[in-house]
């Protein structure tokens, strides 16, 4: 008789939709998925290996190109860590820059993953939109440090200049049309019909699951839990913040696009009260002229865009690189819930599951 | 109930996102490409220029003072400080110069990754990490020139144009 | 004047090489077009060159340099100041893309089905070219050959290849063929991604096919006819005595007309039904292993069937050949040429309609494959159904 045989297909590691270098061994049953296997590694570069051989100076420029969409927010992990290491305090006013251009950064995370998950999806006008304003983040990211994407933008002790002249008008004139074209994003996307179709109900994780798996960030909040770092170890300027930590209860892709949606308004906002509440004074502490580590143990966690973003070290006596560097990844972490929100779900909702979780696949594999 | 079949059945939510769509059409559609006022985000590189922020961080550069001297002093900062190691100096002397004065200072550009930690180390003004961007070459050796080469020649822009395909203008 | 069998041949074989360089001239204009009105509707310009050879390069002023490239560049930059004629920048990119297809080379993959693997792409190009002998561009003669001509003096140019009585069916029966072209490649393939992809547009396009055909019942119904001329006519002077009636055509001739054309985009795999190619899922989906030429056959027939759909609708719906769509002609009488069947006003909704077809592309996302099953049969064909018993109760009310 008939013999019916599950088809083994490999999504990537070239595949239009796995966002990078990410290989899916997919168990397809007709299009059901029956087992759903990322096999990460294909960009492993050892960043924690080589960040032991460097100083903790030099350490900073690998962290720009781990989660090379949100670098800013990996630079400020890096250099809160070693600043915690070292007991640094660095002044009030590199505090809100820092803040400030995270949150930015933020916002351009956001929007990447705005853009790649709607053309994932078919909408692919979304995606130009969404670049545009992220091109002008870009921009005040140049104007800041020089550099748009690989950044290396602050330093331990605070930042290498003050912010340039011209700078608050670039990030205010930004602000200005920012929620319009949210507003834009979510007349393409949030009651379209089709869009609720393959989004409600798609992927699927509660907040017990996600918090069994480690999963941290958007995807949590969307699952029902309120933990964000920001709020609960404030670090930076958080804690002389107003803003609200966007939750929602469903635990669904559409519930982590709106959860997504309103961390960019509350970005805005936090940008907002960063430029008016600018203290004064120096951004640069007054460092030592070699760091040396007594033996010591940091953990530093920030809330990147995509998760709980920590930065663990070893220091080492009489050394000026740590003994040992961890970064615990968000994208590594909250790739893990794939098979759980797939299993059982159609090869489509793989590609809205890929592009939901938000990973960065220089991230997962670093 | 009424009210959620007459939403399935007429699709408001499409037409709304067919009139934004449209509007943006009709708005690139109504004015020219080149116009002063533009909605489209299209840079026409290389005709038109591409503006730089004055920070930006393009090639490494060696700046002369005013007699036409280079500054390095070979102190060797920026080759400890940079992180990937591809700056390689050998101190030596010139004559009618009292400070070291680098016979060697070799830049292997293909490696850089323009962080400008070397420029932020050096305590004698002596780089600069210019607004150059069009790094393309042909061959790796076009990359790590440092004092001798001519398309990576420490001292001076690349040839522009040569390479590249932006305007020399 | 009656023509004779030779002379009917020579005017037959005219009008074929007419007619499909039409299309086939349509086609890469309207992948150009595609290009364009997307990168317009996402705030970008698309194609606005074409490079002018090595040397052209080089020298970094593409509009500058003096080669046949270069001074199309040049012009195309000058039309970068005009507005709205800025759109045609980048024109001669259609030929470019053509003869890239051309020149491409051609990849049989080795484990694939040879003759099913090179015959599949014909076979949905042939199919999607054929309906276009049934539809009729123009009701009567598009022009009169003049006396002068040899041969063919005094005799008629017809705007139609063949006056059908039975046009629709033969174009319903004739485009469905084009699914086989698009299954049997999908499986002489012999590879996963385009095995989905045939699988999906196999069971889209079956599936489609009854709300679509019911959807077009609708104005045959109403008007009684299966031809395109005539439906055109009657569309146009035939007005029910009763108002009511006379409304009631209209409004659901309306309603028909976007339920045909929601069918119509998934029976050509166009966005938001675009499933068979999927590209962020399927990487290409039936023609991942197709290259070159063959690959083109399936673009090409993709596209033609795109016209073949706004054509339909234009002729069924829309008031064929005469300027008023959904009968409203019958009410208003427009005089003189407006009133009367002319190609312009045919071709015209053909290719806003395209437009609508480009414009969708580029907002709306895409259905998934079970969505898309239950849009057909539990949305689709019910609504179908009822148009057709409220066509049905029109006409006999009539
Ligand atoms: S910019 Fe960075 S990588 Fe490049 S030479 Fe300077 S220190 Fe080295
Ligand atoms: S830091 Fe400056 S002075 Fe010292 S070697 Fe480098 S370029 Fe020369």
């Amino acid at each position: 008789m008939f013999k019916t045989e599950e088809m083994e297909i490999n999504l990537g590691p070239q595949h239009p939709s796995t966002h990078g270098v990410l290989r899916v061994k997919l168990h397809l049953d007709g299009e059901t998925v029956t087992r759903c296997v990322p096999m990460i590694g294909y960009l492993h570069r050892g960043v924690e290996k080589i960040c032991e051989d460097k100083t903790f100076f030099q350490g900073q420029v690998w962290t720009d190109r781990t989660d090379y969409v949100a670098a800013i927010s990996n630079n400020l992990g890096w250099v809160e860590g070693v600043e915690k290491l070292f007991g640094i305090t660095t002044p009030r006013r590199a505090h809100y820059i820092r803040t400030m251009l995270t949150e930015l950064n933020r916002i351009t995370s956001h929007l990447l993953w705005l853009g790649t998950h709607a053309l994932d999806i078919g909408a692919m006008t979304v995606f130009l939109y969404a670049f545009r304003e992220r091109e002008e983040v870009l921009s005040i990211f140049e104007a800041f440090c020089g550099a748009r994407l690989t950044t290396t933008a602050f330093r331990i002790g605070g930042l290498r200049e003050d912010i340039p002249p011209g700078f608050e008008k670039q990030v205010r004139a930004f602000q200005a049309r920012f929620l319009d074209c949210i507003e834009e994003y979510e007349t393409l996307l949030t009651e379209n019909r089709i869009w609720k179709k393959r989004t409600i109900g798609v992927a699927p994780l509660n907040a017990e699951d996600a918090i069994a798996l480690g999963v941290t960030g958007p995807v949590l909040r969307a699952a029902g839990s309120s933990y964000d770092i920001r709020k609960a170890f404030p670090y930076a300027a958080y804690a002389e913040m107003d803003f609200d930590v966007p939750t929602q209860t469903a635990g669904d892709t559409y519930a982590r696009y709106l959860v997504r949606l309103a961390e960019m308004r509350q970005s805005h906002r936090i940008v907002n009260q960063c430029l008016d509440g600018l203290p004064e004074g120096p951004v640069m502490a007054k460092l030592p002229k070699v760091l040396k580590s007594e033996v010591n143990e940091v953990y530093h966690a920030i809330e990147a865009p995509k998760g709980e973003l920590g930065y663990y070290f070893i220091g080492e006596k009489g050394s000026q690189s740590p003994y040992r560097m961890h970064i615990r990844a968000p994208s590594f972490i909250n790739l893990q819930a794939l098979p759980k929100m797939t299993e059982g779900r159609l090869l489509a909702d793989v590609i809205a599951a890929i592009g939901t979780l938000d990973v960065v696949l220089g991230e997962v594999d670093r | 109930m009424a009210s959620s079949l007459l939403r399935t059945l007429i699709p408001f939510d499409i037409y709304g996102g067919m009139k934004l769509t449209g509007k943006y059409f009709g708005k690139v559609l109504l004015q020219s490409n080149r116009g002063t006022k533009r909605t489209h985000i299209v840079v026409e590189y290389p005709e038109t220029p591409v503006t730089l922020m004055p920070r930006y961080r393009g090639r490494l550069q060696m700046i002369k003072d005013e007699q036409g001297e280079i500054k390095c002093v070979c102190c060797l900062a920026c080759e400890k400080i940079c992180p990937t190691q591809v700056i390689t100096i050998e101190k030596g002397k010139k004559e009618g110069r009292k400070t070291p004065y680098p016979t060697r200072y070799d830049f292997e550009m293909e490696r850089c990754i323009f962080c400008e930690f070397c420029v932020e180390s050096c305590g004698f003004d002596s780089i600069i990490l210019n607004h150059q961007f069009e790094l393309a070459a042909y061959n790796r050796e076009d990359f790590s020139h440092g004092t001798e080469g001519v398309f990576q020649n420490m001292y001076d822009l690349t040839p522009v144009g040569h390479y590249s395909v932006a305007s020399e203008e | 004047m009656m023509p004779t069998l030779t002379q009917y041949l020579v005017i037959s074989l005219l009008q074929i090489v007419v007619v499909l360089g039409f299309v086939m001239t349509l086609v890469p204009l309207l992948t150009f077009a595609e290009r364009k009105v997307i990168a317009y509707v996402q705030v970008r310009l698309g194609a606005t060159r074409v490079a002018g050879g090595l040397w052209g390069a080089q020298q970094g002023r593409l509009h500058q340099s003096r080669t046949v490239t270069g001074g199309l560049n040049g012009l195309m930059w000058f039309l970068g100041r005009v507005p709205v004629f800025s759109i045609l920048r980048g024109l001669p990119m259609f030929i470019a893309d053509a003869l890239k297809l051309l020149t491409k080379e051609d990849i049989v993959p080795a484990s694939a089905d040879k003759a099913v693997f090179v015959l599949s792409p014909a076979l949905a190009l042939v199919a999607a070219f054929t309906v276009f002998a049934a539809i009729s561009f123009a009701p009567g003669a598009l022009f009169v050959f003049p006396k002068a001509v040899p041969f063919l003096g005094g005799l008629p140019f017809n705007g139609f290849l063949t006056d059908l009585n039975v046009g629709l069916l033969f174009i319903l029966g004739i485009a469905s063929v084009g699914v086989y072209g698009i299954v049997l490649g999908a499986w002489a393939s012999n590879s996963k991604y385009p095995l989905l992809g045939g699988l999906r547009s196999a069971a889209q396009i079956v599936s489609y096919e009854v709300p679509l055909t019911l959807s077009l019942l609708v104005p045959v119904v109403l008007t009684g006819s299966l031809n395109f001329n005539e439906m055109s006519t009657r569309m146009a002077t035939d007005v029910p005595a009763n108002g009511m009636v006379a409304i009631g055509r209209t409004l659901i001739m309306f309603v028909g007309f976007f339920v045909y054309t929601t069918c119509g985009f998934a029976e050509t795999n166009r966005t938001p039904f675009d499933l068979a190619e999927a590209e962020t899922e399927l990487v290409a989906g039936f023609h991942t292993e197709y290259t070159g030429m063959k690959f083109s056959f399936f673009f090409l027939a993709e596209y033609s069937s795109m016209i073949t759909v706004s054509a339909l609708a234009s002729a069924f719906f829309l008031g064929g050949h005469h300027l008023l769509p959904f009968g409203i002609q019958g009410f208003v009488h427009l005089s003189g040429w407006w009133g009367g069947p002319h190609i312009i006003f045919f071709l015209f909704k053909i290719f806003t309609l395209l437009f609508v077809f480009l414009w969708v592309r580029a907002t709306l996302p895409r259905y998934r494959y079970d969505q898309l099953m239950n849009v057909g049969w539990k949305f689709l064909i019910p609504y179908t159904l009822i148009m057709f018993v409220i066509a049905a109760l029109l006409r006999y009310a009539a």
